[in-house]
């Protein structure tokens, strides 16, 4: 359950970044709080978006998804349910790849290192470390569905 | 200590963490969303009218972010590359004067690629980086080339105003066709304030040190930028016949 936990905190801090992120994309906010130009250069790139989504809203998007997951699965009820295990661990694998992406882009097209996206890209990774145990989960969720309901 | 009693001790504590738990996500989730609220709100005291530090750590890096703004076909067979003020005289003077001309005859029938980067004397021209950014905030919404002329049609109106002529750069965007929520939104940010202070950067390594620096290929201009007739010489020189 602890690693559920940390899985909603750590979303939470991405869902809110994320939002700022949007926020910034779509005109709303002042300046973008940054220190070295270099959110606004990342910002403002072509590979700032991505499918024809701004890449903020596809983290505020992945982000909230990881977290209500993780709050139902902290829920009695869906403790053992396959289907949240399957959903936090497909999220935090996609979600950790992007990033890890992302980060490449930054390093080696831009040449710009974006504050924000590389907090964001290190929430995803720790998404991912706490989303290991899931993978027991996965293999137990059957049988402790049954354990349960009975 | 019995089992049962076990039980119920363990899930007294489990209760308890997930109180815990909870409290802590609100703490997380009110703090945060009061910072994104604080930041909307705080419009005016983030205006970029200065150059940013920038974190290049190379001349590539500086290349990268340094860029202009394009007129014509890049096939063309002349280059001209122009750095430019906002609040330059001499910049209004060949903005006004020179470039209709320019791209009448040279730019709209395929024969000079023009680029326009930005150079703002920030030293002496308040508004100059200001300006451009809101040039930038223009090209945003595709309507660059029709705020430059606005904006250089009108110098003489806000060059010397003593606070940054926020209102009328405004007033300039609506009547260029631009949406002025999302422009206000961009210039009283500070988006773009690499670009322009990169493209200051590049014009400092290239050795520029006036404005407007015009040049034709590889050629740099002279005070013959002023003269329309020296300008079509030098470039059916260069090719553009």
């Amino acid at each position: 359950m602890l690693n559920r936990m940390a899985i909603a905190l750590f979303a939470l801090v991405g869902v809110l970044i994320s939002a700022y992120m949007t926020a910034y994309k779509l005109g709303l906010l002042g300046t973008i709080a940054c220190g070295t130009g270099g959110c606004e250069t990342v910002q403002n790139s072509p590979w700032a978006v991505f499918l024809g989504l701004p890449v903020p809203m596809i983290g505020l998007v992945g982000y909230g998804l990881l977290m209500v997951t993780a709050l139902l699965g902290l829920q009695p009820r869906f403790e053992y349910d396959r289907r949240v295990a399957v959903v936090l661990l497909a999220a935090a694998v996609i979600g950790a790849a992007f990033s890890a992406y992302l980060t490449y882009l930054e390093a080696t097209v831009i040449h710009a290192w974006c504050r924000w996206c590389i907090v964001s890209a290190v929430l995803a990774g720790l998404i991912l470390l706490f989303s290991v145990p899931e993978l027991t989960r996965l293999r137990a969720g059957g049988d402790d569905l049954t354990d349960e309901v009975s | 200590m019995s089992a049962k009693r076990r039980q119920q001790k363990n899930a007294q504590a489990g209760a308890k963490n997930m109180k815990t738990f909870y409290v802590l996500l609100a703490v997380v989730a009110v703090v945060g969303i009061g910072a994104i609220v604080y930041s909307m709100n705080r419009t005016t005291a983030g205006m970029a009218t200065a150059p940013v530090e920038l974190s290049m750590s190379s001349a590539d890096s500086l290349l990268q972010t340094a860029r202009g703004v394009t007129m014509g076909s890049e096939d063309a067979p002349v280059r001209v590359i122009v750095f430019s003020d906002f609040q330059c005289g001499g910049c209004g003077a060949w903005a006004n004067r020179i470039e209709p001309n320019l791209k009448a005859e040279f730019i709209d029938t395929g024969k000079v690629h023009y680029t326009r980067y930005d150079f703002p004397l920030v030293s002496i021209h308040p508004h100059a980086f200001l300006a451009a950014r809101a040039a930038r905030c223009a090209e945003d919404q595709d309507l660059f080339w029709e705020y430059h002329d606005i904006m250089f049609a009108n110098q003489g109106a806000w060059m010397y105003s003593q606070s940054a002529p926020v209102d009328q750069f405004t007033q300039y965007a609506t009547e260029a066709g631009l949406n002025a929520e999302e422009f206000t939104g961009c210039l009283r940010s500070d988006r773009h304030a690499d670009v322009v202070t990169a493209n200051a950067l590049l014009a400092e390594q290239l050795g520029v040190n006036s404005t407007p620096t015009v040049y034709v290929g590889q050629r740099r201009l002279g005070n013959e930028w002023q003269d329309y007739d020296a300008v079509r010489a030098v470039i059916q020189a260069a090719g553009g016949v």
